[in-house]
């Protein structure tokens, strides 16, 4: 019989071996993607240059763009790396959109616009957090309820007649309210882009560093186990809603910045790409393991995805493809993740 | 405080559930820095007991002295906050997390939230590799084996300074080579200040391991004696079984019809080479205890787990889709009646046809009369203690709910029954009703399986006794008035 | 609710929820008599009870996998989806420099025979992904949403068809049962759910679905084929889901992309209103029917006062929510 010591360091080469090919599979799938963008209108635009899929314009807009789905996600995998979903991500995106353009147009300053649409996404992340693990309503049921709510909310906010929180007669929307996320502040890129990005370094950095990220992954791994060892999940699974509604509220920010309006339905679908993005990045359906990283990784391949389809097919093909993707990315993740059980 | 002598000490412990005693008056002394081990057969009171020490449940009455002072844990982490921890047999790891990390888990050091490297881990892996150090802290712990999960458990409970290890059937589900190294270590933990409250039924463990051992059987204690004043297995199983008198076993009027089963070769994760017959008529009982391969026998039998191996049924293969064995005549009365067995929610009705709806239906409509019907024969054929049939099956007793199971079992119309524990956590009365059911299926010519690690129950019932031990039939022996039971409890505890 | 007793206990859980749910629907409509001038008109209590249909309809394969555990968020791309398809199916083929007005030129039976098989190959791709490679159904059904939907905006190319379609497509959906205001889709959805009642009742199919969703691994060990079950439920769904894209194109005589954006929410809804669970087995059909009126009064009352559709979100929200809890204490007091 083999020895136990020597089983392990077997099962440890191939753990590794898997480990290394899950580790870089994504990184291999961006790059074909961008390739394939790039190589796609070979003839007819001239590489990097305007039009072409890598051309500086491009890229910066891909990246302006990518702000509020980069900071989602990243929060959105913690969150289900510890085995519990959000599905009102979009409504909260949208409603904090609609407020934080409304405080801008009645002439709150930025920093009290931004501060109050944090604030408000921590409060819609914390009901979530409140429907989920205080009243126990499958995690599932309670934020469809919640994104019905905060939809309605937006919705309501915005007065009948007009679309959405802009510029009106009398009271015009104060054109620096586009600088947070289109004014060059550095290599082109403006301040939403670093915000997102300073947000990805720090969840990457909460997710493999701090109590928050190992908690997270123990109540997703084996919640009995950190009961046993002290870990009250209720706790730090309803800070972990509360973080996705403060990033839902960064995200909401940036897009009522970019687009110099509250569009109550700006949000709509983000939860989806939250979820492709974090299929992607091969987290598990069950928790216990992800890495925002990853995530982030597969939210750039959404961005590029969806940039690139649009220069080579119609819009009315947009849906069809994402949806093809989230269906891709769940087989992808079904390889990468399964237990083999072993049986026989 | 100077420490006591016994870290433990009970007092008059008992523990009753509705209409069962299954703790009587328990006392006796665990000392400091020991191996004390805790044997006896299955329904002895052993894991009742462990449960209220860890503070899985709570005792009717008595008394728990830890360290001299009062003992009363409110839950498993109440406990372990006293010095209590347990390793129970689910391990309580997390698989996704290294072993370093496991360890330390809800005792980081951390400032500002950050993990911080600090002396504590230092001091943790110090300890892991004390007792094993061939075991990398950063090792992914799904990679680990069972045994190396245990290992870093046991590390783990010995860096959160506890006093008492509780370690319930460890070597159940390792391997020879580990069982020395668990023992290695285990003997270990007492200059670590640790006493060890070891259960196990494989008695060579008890004599290679233990300061101590305690005896329970019926709930009751009966000895405590340091391990050398045991003269050796056969006093120990003279003490387990004591002066049970075994109803008679009835003879049987007619032999055992022809083969109806025949298993050849039968193996899987946890099976090997398993091979024997099965008269029509005929009860034969698989003998073992914890681990020994009974559930995974009769689930793979059953189609609920998957076997290499020829089984033949009336001739033909058996088939290996749980639906199909139902309709080719086996049923299976499965090991844990909530939640394998009955449909809690639903009321005796409703689970009584629900293995072969075909007979209370006509093209698939569900014929009500028929179904009330079916349900009222059933509950007064089995003797259901019930004022009703509409009566949700979650409220009935143990027993009861066991003859719910057995009547939805029997009304599949099966030539062939699996029993998986028939008898568990069932009353005097019920279990005596229920042998006579199953005495009265084998007149009928009926052939049952019986797997049970309650000896009466085998000795009781069963034509023929196979007794298992880590997945193989170690001996088989007929019924009769010169079954020598200690012979059975012997080989199923590891003897040769 | 129930006839004659049932399988689960005396008043059982579930009939108690149907009732109690059925008693807060009586009160909310008294409410809203009284504050919603002409409500209690009895040509608008036929349209509470009627408005409804397609969610309903929608409704009972949401109800039966829902019982099981399961959700099925596909439905409302699958009805865009077969919608379009039909129309699609039925075009002139070939007739028109316009791409929109071309179709396929098949006879209305064929057209209708190869959206329900659409519809149904919906159903299947949920079947595959949840039942044979286990992916939560949330995630799956959602992706098929997408794809649906998504295939629904390629055929109309982002729009909907709603030309050179013979005028069989706009029959079964516009013609009124003789005397009543009520449209043959009604009558339809009646039927059933009906026939859904009569299923999960009387039924062995819908026995096994109740089992499964009680305890599904009891389920495995008494036979039960849960796979199988899982997918024909599945399926079903899809093929419903056909249906009321079939009919609502039909009324609208066109096949729109945009067709029932939402309903995948309402057929949830309306099932969670009427005390379908989750976990545990246990909702019926009729619950769900008592839901989706529920959710018609509010919907109506909400309009009656004039309130702009926007509230339909939060109303939505708000209800559900309240019905969740209500049902939890009511289920609690009733355990003592």
């Amino acid at each position: 019989m083999t020895s136990a010591i020597e089983l392990s360091t077997d099962a440890h080469r191939e753990e590794a071996l898997r480990a290394t090919v899950k580790n870089l599979y994504i990184y291999v799938v961006l790059l074909l993607i961008v390739v394939g963008f790039s190589v796609a209108r070979v003839g007819e635009v001239e590489m990097f240059g305007p039009g072409h899929f890598l051309s500086p314009d491009s890229v910066v807009n891909m990246l302006r763009t990518a702000a509020p789905i980069l900071t989602l996600s990243s929060a959105f995998t913690l969150l289900m790396i510890a085995g519990y979903i959000d599905l009102s991500v979009g409504s909260a995106m949208s409603l904090t959109a609609v407020v934080f353009a409304l405080l801008i147009r009645e002439g709150a300053t930025f920093a009290v616009a931004f501060g109050s649409a944090a604030v408000l996404g921590m409060a819609l992340g914390a009901l979530n957090g409140l429907l989920v693990m205080r009243l126990r309503i499958t995690p599932v049921i309670a934020t469809l309820v919640t994104l019905s709510l905060y939809k309605g909310t937006a919705l309501l906010i915005v007065p009948g007649g007009v679309s959405a929180i802009k510029s009106r007669p009398g009271r015009p929307m104060p054109a620096w309210i586009n600088d947070y996320a289109r004014a060059d502040v550095l290599l082109g890129l403006p301040w939403a882009f670093y915000v997102a990005l300073l947000v990805i370094l720090a969840l990457v950095v909460v997710q493999r560093r701090t109590l928050v990220g190992r908690y997270a992954a123990a109540i997703g791994g084996n919640r009995t186990a950190a009961e046993l060892s002290g870990i009250d999940p209720v706790r730090w699974v309803w800070g972990l809603y509360v973080l996705v509604g403060l990033c839902a509220a960064l995200a909401g920010a940036a897009r009522a910045s970019y687009m110099s309006l509250g569009d109550p339905l700006s949000g709509d679908g983000m939860e989806l790409d939250c979820i492709i993005a974090v299929l992607l990045g091969g987290t598990a359906f069950a928790g216990g393991e992800g890495s925002v990283g990853k995530t982030v990784v597969g939210a750039l391949i959404i961005v590029c995805v969806t940039t690139g389809l649009m220069t080579v097919i119609p819009a009315f093909w947009q849906t069809f493809a994402k949806g093809s993707v989230l269906i891709g990315a769940v087989a992808l993740n079904h390889l990468l993740t399964r237990d083999r059980p072993r049986l026989l | 405080m100077e420490p006591t002598a016994n870290v433990l000490e009970l007092r008059g412990l008992t523990k009753d559930f509705l209409s069962v005693r299954a703790v009587n008056e328990v006392s006796f002394d665990v000392r400091r820095n020991t191996v004390h081990c805790l044997v006896g057969e299955n329904g002895a009171g052993k894991s009742t007991l462990i449960k209220i020490l860890t503070g899985a449940l709570p005792r009717t009455s008595g008394r728990i002295l830890l360290d001299g002072r009062e003992y009363a844990p409110r839950n498993t982490r109440d406990a372990k906050a006293h010095g209590v921890s347990t390793l129970f047999q689910e391990l309580n790891v997390v698989d996704q997390l290294t072993v370093a990390e496991n360890l330390t888990l809800g005792t980081e050091d951390t400032s500002f939230g950050f993990l911080r490297k600090s002396r504590r881990i230092d001091r943790v892996i110090e300890i892991l590799h004390s007792l094993e150090p061939s075991i990398a802290p950063r090792q992914r712990v799904s990679t680990l084996s069972v045994a190396q999960k245990q290992i870093v458990e046991i590390a783990k409970a010995v860096a959160a300074e506890a006093d008492v290890l509780i370690m319930d059937e460890p070597t159940a589900a390792i391997s020879e080579g580990e069982i020395e190294r668990l023992f290695r270590i285990v003997k270990g933990l007492r200059s670590q200040n640790v006493t060890v409250i070891y259960i196990s039924h494989r008695l060579d463990e008890i004599f290679e391991l233990g300061d101590s051992v305690t005896v329970m059987r019926d709930g009751r204690h009966i000895a405590t004696k340091p391990v050398a004043e045991v003269s050796g297995r056969s006093e120990l199983i003279q003490l387990m079984i004591g002066k049970t008198v075994f109803e008679a076993y009835r003879q049987r009027s007619e032999p055992p019809g022809e083969v109806v089963l025949s298993v050849k070769g039968l193996c899987n994760r946890k099976l090997r080479e398993l091979s024997f017959d099965v008269r029509r008529g005929e009860i034969v009982g698989f003998y073992g205890l914890v681990g020994a391969g009974k559930t995974e026998l009769a689930r793979a039998l059953y189609g609920a787990d998957p076997y290499r191996g020829e089984v033949a049924f009336h001739g033909r293969r058996l088939p290996t889709r749980t639906d199909e064995v139902i309709e080719a005549g086996i049923v299976l009365v499965p090991e844990e009646r909530r939640s394998q067995g009955l449909f809690t929610i639903l009321t005796i009705r409703g689970n009584v046809p629900v293995m072969n709806m075909g007979r209370v239906s006509h093209h698939g409509i569900i014929d009500g009369t028929l179904e009330r019907r079916v349900a009222r024969d059933a509950v007064a054929e089995l003797r259901i203690a019930t004022s009703s049939t509409e009566k949700e099956a979650a409220k009935l007793s143990g027993g009861n709910q066991q003859k719910v199971v057995f009547s939805k079992c029997l009304f599949a119309d099966a030539d062939l029954l699996l029993l998986d524990e028939p008898t568990r956590g069932i009353d005097v009365g019920a279990k005596s009703e229920i042998y006579d059911i199953i005495r009265r299926l084998s007149r009928e010519g009926k052939s049952i399986l019986v797997f049970s690690s309650e000896l009466p129950e085998i000795v009781n019932l069963c034509d023929t006794i196979h007794l298992l031990y880590e997945g193989r039939i170690r001996e088989t022996l007929q019924n009769g008035p010169e079954l020598d039971s200690h012979r059975l409890l012997h080989v199923a505890t590891g003897g040769v | 609710m129930v006839p004659g007793g049932s399988f689960t206990s005396k008043l059982s859980n579930e009939s108690f929820l149907s009732l109690f749910m059925a008693g807060v629907l009586l009160l909310l409509f008294a409410a809203a008599c009284v504050f919603v001038p002409n409500f209690y008109l009895p040509r608008n209590v036929i349209n509470l009870l009627t408005n409804y249909w397609y969610v309903i309809i929608l409704g009972i394969g949401v109800t039966f996998l829902l019982v099981t555990g399961h959700f099925d968020m596909s439905v409302g791309g699958n009805v865009a989806l077969t919608g379009v398809v039909c129309a699609w199916a039925c075009q002139a083929a070939g007739t028109s420099p316009n791409e929109l007005a071309n179709g396929l030129g098949l006879p209305y039976g064929a057209a209708v025979t190869l959206a329900l098989l659409c519809a149904t190959g919906v159903g299947a791709v949920n079947a595959f992904f949840i039942v044979r490679l286990r992916v939560p159904s949330i995630i799956v059904t959602l992706g098929t949403m997408m794809l649906s939907r998504g295939l629904a905006q390629v055929i109309t190319r982002g729009a909907q068809r709603n030309t050179s379609l013979p005028d069989v497509f706009g029959v079964v959906g516009n013609t009124f049962l003789p005397g009543t205001p009520l449209k043959v889709a009604v009558l339809i959805m009646v039927v059933l759910v009906a026939a859904a009642f009569a299923l999960e009742r009387s039924t062995v199919v819908g026995r096994y679905t109740y089992l499964i969703g009680a305890n599904v691994e009891a389920a495995r060990l008494s036979g039960v084929k849960v796979n199988r079950h899982l997918t024909a439920l599945y399926l079903l769904s899809g093929v419903l889901a056909g249906v009321a894209g079939i009919l609502l194109a039909s009324e609208f005589k066109a096949g729109v992309s945009s067709r029932a954006t939402g309903y995948e929410f309402d057929a949830l809804v309306i099932a969670l209103l009427g005390g379908v669970s989750i976990s545990g087995g246990f909702g019926s059909v009729l619950g769900m029917f008592v839901g989706a009126i529920i959710l018609s009064v509010v919907t109506s009352a909400a309009t009656g006062l004039l309130l702009s559709p926007d509230w339909q979100f939060t109303l939505k929200g708000v209800v559900t929510f309240l019905a969740i809890l209500a049902q939890r204490f009511a289920l609690d007091r009733r355990k003592g």
